[in-house]
Formats: structure tokens, sequence, C-alpha cells
């Protein structure tokens, strides 16, 4: 029990450490790692900024690189999804609706996450995509797929992160209106994922 | 004549909330009683200082009737009461106070829950009892209608995505994306689950400005439609006879039953669904005509960042980009770098619309909202994963930081079949 919780805690700390390179790079700092068979396989951080697409979270970046490397090593669909189905995903922060989405249609088995997303979230805050568990009565095309899911891990550090990013300003951001300085976590957290 | 077709088909606003059903409001009981009209003003007073009806607020303190021969009745509501509570027992002192000094005989009546979110809502509560109406404070163009003008280019835009999404063999979702200032297309994507070329920068940029044939090969295919007159599109028409289980929105878990091995020029990707590659090309073109910011000191130009749902007109942004569609890339971008003091870079897809055949999983609806498209037109509403009213509801949830509006055009299944086969070879 110990022993899974320190795994837990040292995976995501790989997860912050993605965090750090997306805010080295000016970036909100979002990062995660998927591990398979214990073993890390992939990780990705924020980089929306870069992209100029808001939808290039850290999850999508991870997700592309296995989806390269395994088709590239010639696995079949059947096979890909097989190994997502194996694959357990540790992001800094809840992931948004359309990241938990991208989740669910990819089947991965597991999410741990650091802290909550107001404002996005996909995984409790705003919708439940994780229970999104519906097999169709004919039993062929599944309407959702669920995904275990557990919050809370390391959830000071993520937010130390992104209070320590708002509070220097995101000098890529649009000019906000009202000052960036941040209030409170929640009014933190609502900027997360921009 | 091209107009007097367009009115047989409908654009639909597909609202925030699900319509209540008009004769069917929720409802709450409050106490109410009859006053002296005399007595009104010092009752109202005082009743909003002991018992405000805070969640209550669109419901009218006074019910007016004008009785047979002219007799003005006032009603006033007292407070809220709990169901199946005919007891007074529970009312504040202060206001048992009141109801004994104007000797009032308080009686137990309905209220409408929520406020109305349409006229006819609303005329409907004022049945029950009145209520106040304020229509929404913030304008999305066309929620309240559309011009002629506009509803002709918007089935034009529609007409591109069809004629996109039928364009190969399979039937796929498609999206268009386009800046409704200069009527100009941004981007344009078909799903690529199964067909994504890896060498992405190459399908990033073609597809972005130039395309000059796009409002003439629309023109036919919208002459095509006209032959098809009076489309009744009703409830009974939302089940498409095909099951098009090549869209990608609609079968989202489909991928996995594959058996489909990767090839050299293409791999599978389960989450490129056409808006997703709609957005990620109009990243891309953003990137090709405004290509650094360092350089040339250009910030992006959100115009309402603390307030996205009064959706920042897209008039007040320049229109110099793409309005000249003739030129190719390289043109484009030299005249926009050497027009830089007129230019604004929109921030992301602020003020664009995007066109899909059918309604967007929730994955793709919430890209939209990042990337803070304007409003959202489908065609086909989607059962199994629609995120705009079938299955979930993003337009209307409040958390969101930005908020597009969403419309159906309502075509009929016909109009995907029509796309290429009846367009003469020009
Ligand atoms: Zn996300
Ligand atoms: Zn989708």
């Amino acid at each position: 029990m110990n022993d899974s919780c320190s795994e837990t805690v040292r995976l995501m700390k790989l997860a912050i450490d993605q965090a750090n390179l997306a805010m080295d790079a000016l970036e909100v700092p979002v990062g995660c790692v998927i591990v398979h068979d214990g073993k890390v396989i992939s990780s990705g951080r924020n980089r929306t900024t870069e992209t100029r697409n808001a939808t290039r979270h850290a999850e999508m970046e991870a997700v592309d690189v296995l989806l390269e490397q395994w088709q590239k090593n010639g696995l079949s669909m059947s096979e890909v999804a097989e190994k997502f189905s194996n694959c357990t995903l540790y992001v800094t922060c809840e992931p948004c609706i359309m990241c938990a989405s991208a989740l669910s249609i990819l089947g991965i088995k597991e999410v741990f996450y650091g802290c909550s997303n107001d404002k996005f979230g996909g995984c409790g805050s705003i919708l439940s995509l994780h229970q999104n568990s519906t097999d169709s009565p004919n039993n062929e095309v599944p309407l959702g797929k669920g995904f275990k899911c557990t919050g809370g891990i390391m959830a000071s550090e993520a937010v130390l992160l992104l209070r320590t990013f708002y509070e220097q300003g995101n000098p890529n951001a649009p000019k906000p209106h009202r000052p960036v300085a941040v209030a409170s976590d929640k009014n933190e957290l609502e900027l997360v994922h921009q | 004549m091209m107009n007097k077709q367009f009115d047989t088909c409908e654009i639909v606003h597909i609202p925030e909330k699900e319509p209540h059903d008009l004769h069917n409001q929720p409802t709450e009981f409050v106490f109410a009683s009859a006053i002296d009209p005399q007595n009104a003003n010092h009752i109202v007073r005082r009743l909003n200082q002991i018992a405000p009806l805070e969640n209550l607020r669109h419901v009218k303190r006074i019910q007016k009737k004008v009785l047979e021969r002219g007799q003005v009745q006032l009603s006033v509501i007292l407070c809220a009461a709990s169901e199946g509570d005919n007891q007074l027992d529970s009312v504040p002192p202060a206001l048992q106070e009141l109801i004994s000094s104007f000797q009032l005989s308080p009686f137990i009546t309905k209220v409408c829950k929520y406020a109305a979110t349409s006229k006819e809502e609303w005329q409907e509560q004022c049945k029950i009892w009145p209520t106040s109406y304020h229509p929404r404070t913030y304008n999305i163009d066309g929620i309240t209608g559309f011009s002629d003008e506009n509803s002709e280019c918007i089935f034009k835009f529609m007409q591109s995505a069809m004629e996109l999404a039928t364009s190969d063999g399979v039937v796929v979702n498609a999206a268009v994306i386009v800046d409704p200032s200069a009527k100009q297309i941004i981007s344009r994507a078909r799903d690529q689950v199964f067909a994504w070329s890896t060498n992405k920068e190459n399908s990033s940029i073609d597809s972005s400005c130039n395309r000059k044939s796009e409002f003439s090969s629309s023109d036919v295919i919208s002459n095509n439609f006209a032959t098809h007159e009076s489309f009744q599109v009703n409830e009974s028409n939302n089940q498409l006879k095909q099951p098009y289980t090549g869209v990608a929105c609609l079968y989202p878990w489909q991928w996995a039953k594959q058996q489909l091995h990767s090839q050299s020029s293409y791999y599978c990707h389960p989450l490129r669904h056409a808006a997703m590659v709609a957005v990620e090309s109009s990243a891309a073109r953003d990137r090709y005509i405004f290509p650094s910011e360092e350089n040339n000191g250009e910030k992006p130009l959100e115009l309402d960042h603390e307030n996205p749902s009064s959706t920042s007109s897209p008039a007040k942004r320049q229109k110099t980009v793409c309005t000249t569609v003739e030129n190719d890339d390289d043109q484009l971008k030299a005249r926009n770098q050497s027009s830089n003091q007129l230019l604004e870079r929109p921030y992301l897809c602020t003020g664009y619309d995007i066109y899909l055949v059918w309604e967007p999983c929730t994955m793709c609806a919430m890209a939209l909202v990042h990337q803070r498209i304007r409003r959202i037109f489908y065609a086909f509403p989607n059962r199994n994963a629609g995120a705009l009213g079938s299955v979930h509801r993003l337009q209307g949830e409040k958390s969101l930081n930005h908020h597009y509006a969403v419309f159906r055009v309502l075509l009929p299944e016909e109009a995907l079949h029509k796309c290429h086969t009846e367009v003469p070879q020009t």
C-alpha cells in the first residue's frame, strides 16, 4: 500500500517536472507522464502558446507521441487500443473536458491528477466523463468508456506552479482587462489551461 | 430565386438551456394575499425588506387582475412556501405582523421557478403569475435571426462542409472555419482518424485561404438543392437513414475495432476528428501569416477577454487578412507583413465561425471552446456523443471561460448525397 503510494508520488513528480518545463517555456505549467507496465513511456506538457493551438494540452502532446511510436512499430489499431487500456496517466491538473473525452475515446485505464480544475474539469469538476461507461445494448460499439480517476496527488505543488505562473504574469497571454494577480486558489485555477 | 430557396431551409438556434415544455414549466409554491390597492406601495416596500424573493427574482411581487366590472384586484406574494405546507407557522415574525396589521388572508399559489428564456415561455408564465422577461443581454449575431444575405452565406459554407464530408467515398465529418467578417475560409478539414498523413505541415496550410473556386462550386450546389424543393425537416428526419459509421464524432470509440495495420504513409489517429484538425490548421495558418511576435511586437488581439460571452464583434478587427483571395500564400504573407500597422492578429479563433456536418462530440466541442470559436453551425444532430444539446450542452456550462452560440442548419439527409452526384461539370 505504502509502496504504491510512494510510487504514485514518484510518478507525479515526473509530471511536475514536465510542468516546470512548460513554465520555463512561458507556457501554462501543466505536465503529464503516461505509464505502461510501471515504466514511463511518454510525457507531455502544455504547448498552447507556442503552437497558438489552444488544444495542445499536456495530455494531447503525450498521447501523440505514443500513437506515432506504436504505429511506427507496426501495431494495428486493436493492438494500439489494447496498449492504451493498460496505460495510466499522471497529470498535474485535472484533465479538462476535452482531454477527459479524449482519454475516454482512447480507453485509458486510469488517471491520477494533482489539483482540480474548477472551470474546465472533465473528471468531476464540471462533467464526469470518467464515469461515462455505457456499453451498447447490442454489444457492438460502446457509447462511452470510463476510467478510474484519483485526484489530489501533490495538489499543492501543482497549484503553486500555477500561482507562480499567473503572479509573474503570462507574457504570451493577451492583456486581460483585470490584473493577473490571483486572489485565491479558486480564481487561479480558473485560469488553468487557457 | 436563390433567396427564395434559402427561405425554405431553416437555421435554428440551439439555446444554452434545454427549453422547458412551454405549457408545463417548473413551478414553486408561494404564499400570496389580496391587498387593498391603497396599501400596495407600503406593503411591497415592507415585504422587500423583510421577505425578499431571493431565488425568484424574475417573479413580479404584485399581480394585477381586472375584474368584470372594471374593478382592479391586486395580489402580492408574501413569501415562498414549501410544498404541502399550508400553515403559516414557518413565516418570520415580522411578516406575521404585517399580515395581521393589514388583515391579509394568505393563500397558496404557484409561480414559475425559472426565468423565461423566450418570449413564448414568458407569455405562458404570466398566465400563472406575472414574471419579468429580460431578453439576453449579450447578442451573438444570429440568435435573433439571420438576414437573407447572411443565411445565404451560411448555407454556402455549410454546403462547402458537406461537399468536403462526401468528397472521398466514405462519408466522414467535415469542418470549415470561417472568418464571417471577410466571408473567408480560414481552414477546412475532414476526419483524419484513418487517413492521417504524417506530413503535417503539408496538410495544414494548403487548405487555408486560397480557395478561389469555393463560392462558384458552392453556388452550383445551392441550385441543386433548389431543384429538390421543400425539405420537410421535422423530428422524424432527426433519424438519418444510414448509420454513417465513418463519422468520427458519431462513433468516437469505433476506431479500436479497426483491424487496419498502419502503412507507410497512413497513420490512424483516434483523436483527429475534423474539428480538431481544422483548429490545428487554423493555428498553422496563424503561425504562417504572423510568424513571430518577438519580431514585430505584435500581440494577439482578444477583444473581450473578461466577458467573452459578449463575443467580440469581428467588425472591430481589421479586415486586411485574406480579403484578396486570389493571392498565393507568399504574396498574402508579404502583404500582411507590409501592412503590419493596419493588421491586428485575432486571438486564436476569436470572431470565427465553424461549420460542421455533424454535431461535434464532447472532445471537439470543448476544443472549440478552448480555441474561442464564436459560432458553431451543424447540420445533423449526434445522438451518440453530441455535446451541443444531444448528450451534453457545453454552450450552457456557465463555468467555462468562453461561450459560443450554436445553430443547427436544417437540411435533409439527401443533401449529403446531392453534393457530388449532381454537380454539373464546369
Ligand atoms: Zn485539456
Ligand atoms: Zn469529435
